[in-house]
């Protein structure tokens, strides 16, 4: 027997009388009972009024939070319904889709190549032990020549969980981006030459070996950095391991990113991918979680935060800005 | 209040009555202000609009005849709250539903503010909670507390009792506070 500790007992007490009074006609009777209630303990009255105050916090919060909310929770239902449909139909085919393999250049039997499909994430088991789960819309290549262990992410998303081994450095290269374990679970994205790295456990090494400053950083757990071309330094800001890779769970969260890059993630993992028509839109900031499950209605609903129009076609939907 | 024509002696009548009557409605009101004002913030989501609506009820009550033919003033007090909450939620709901142009253009001048990124933090909690809950309980209470849609219209979009509805929307309530509790201590 497990029995509920008097806090959690008395704040459940209290929620089921707020929802009652929230009908439209309380029965006096009810609100009768209720006052009852209120008046028996100073505990109970603290606990409804502590209920009503996050109602309204929950009312107040942003607008972007609160259409995450409703893209996440209560999607338009007729959306909801068809990808139900269209998930169950996906399931049934059991595609054992792994992503394709591709053996190394001749000559060399050091050098692998994965690419993972759209809306496929794939688990990829190193020769040294480490593994690395890869996102779907993604490719790396690999080179375990002696001495040293190379990955290349040449798009996508990876996550990256190491066997330290200090005679042979783990090095990731994102396009400009050099990244060094110093005994790590870490998470790269790359979107064109927009990198970001977030750590989880231990740390990481980063530098640009082509840039001027040359400067390295050192990024622990529970960092994130974020490089962009024209940006210049790493951007470095605090995570959470949830966060940091939400999309091994089927989530893709951003916090405020340009529109585009939301999109050629999202895209990843959609099978309809959306182009964005113009420009201007692709530098407006998202904030929010994209279930790879619902990414139709989460499109749908993009006009409801963003001046943006939807237009679909047979194999792509394209965000316009929206007609005044 | 002139009563031309009226004797003194019954002005002063009047005006004891009136004052009685004021003082009937000031012992009422102060011996339930709070229940009053917590079962208003319950209705209305807005401790703001819970003191006005209380305010409405004190004088409306003071605008009254006499209260001593009511059976129990306490309950006449939050019948008449629970109907004058009632016309503030449509008159807010007429309110939403009217077009304004403001935000679209808000939406490309407005910078994401600096306090936003430690919003979203505490928000997640909210959020991992809602997750962890059936889809149809989530769902009930963001439609609700979020969409400020009641009970029948979820109802009827859900094809659920209003019962049902009431009970999704209170167990998620309760297990999003018990989360929220629970990073605060952690």
């Amino acid at each position: 027997m497990t029995a509920i500790d008097p806090a959690t007992a008395l704040g459940r007490e209290a929620a089921d009388w707020w929802a009652r009074l929230r009908e439209d006609e309380p029965p006096q009777a009810m609100i009768d009972a209720w006052l009852a209630w209120m008046e028996a303990d100073a505990r109970h009255a603290q606990a409804f009024e502590q209920v009503s105050a996050l109602a309204q916090a929950l009312q107040l919060a942003d607008a972007s939070t609160q259409n995450q909310w409703r893209m996440e929770f209560a999607p338009p239902r007729r959306m909801a319904t068809r990808w139900l449909g269209a998930a169950a139909l996906a399931a049934s085919l059991v595609l054992a889709v792994l992503g394709w393999y591709v053996a190394g250049r001749p000559g060399t039997d050091t050098t692998r190549s994965y690419a993972s499909e759209v809306g496929q994430n794939q688990d990829i088991r190193l020769p040294d032990g480490s593994v690395v789960a890869l996102g779907a819309g993604s490719r790396l290549s690999t080179d375990y020549a002696s001495g040293h262990r190379r990955i290349d992410l040449a798009e996508g998303e990876a996550f990256f969980t190491v066997q330290h081994d200090a005679s042979k450095p783990f090095v990731v290269a994102a396009g400009d981006v050099r990244i060094e374990d110093l005994g790590t679970a870490f998470n790269v994205r790359r979107t064109g030459r927009e990198v970001t790295v977030a750590v989880t456990q231990g740390s990481v090494r980063l530098d640009r070996p082509g840039g001027k400053d040359g400067a390295a950083l050192v990024l622990v757990a529970g960092q994130q950095a974020r490089y962009q071309p024209g940006g210049g330094a790493f951007t470095v800001a605090s995570v959470s391991a949830a966060h940091a890779a939400a999309w091994r769970d089927d989530r893709l969260e951003f916090v405020d990113e340009p529109l585009s890059t939301v999109i050629a993630n999202v895209n990843r993992y959609s099978h309809r991918p959306v182009q964005i028509a113009d420009s201007r839109l692709g530098a407006l900031t998202f904030t929010g979680t994209v279930n790879i499950h619902t990414i139709d209605s989460w499109v749908s609903a993009l006009p409801r935060v963003f001046p943006v129009q939807v237009s679909r076609f047979a194999d792509h939907v394209v965000l316009s800005s929206a007609a005044r | 209040m002139e009563h031309p024509g009226s004797s003194g002696a019954g002005r002063s009548g009047d005006a004891n009555r009136a004052g009685a009557h004021a003082a009937q409605v000031r012992a009422l009101y102060e011996a339930h202000h709070r229940a009053l004002v917590a079962f208003l913030h319950a209705r209305l989501q807005s401790a703001a609009d819970a003191q006005e609506v209380a305010q409405e009820v004190y004088v409306k009550l003071l605008a009254m005849g006499d209260l001593s033919h009511v059976d129990s003033p306490r309950a006449f007090l939050f019948r008449m709250a629970s109907n004058l909450s009632l016309d503030h939620l449509r008159k807010r709901a007429v309110r939403a539903a009217t077009p304004t142009d403001v935000p679209q253009d808000a939406w490309h001048e407005s910078p994401v503010p600096e306090q936003h990124a430690s919003a979203i933090q505490q928000w997640s909690v909210v959020s991992q909670a809602l997750r962890e809950l059936p889809a149809k309980t989530s769902r009930a209470f963001v439609m609700h507390v979020i969409e400020g849609r009641d009970f029948a219209a979820i109802a009827q979009a859900m094809k659920l009792s209003e019962r049902m509805v009431r009970y999704h929307v209170s167990h998620a309530m309760a297990h999003c506070r018990e989360r929220i509790e629970g990073a605060r201590q952690p």
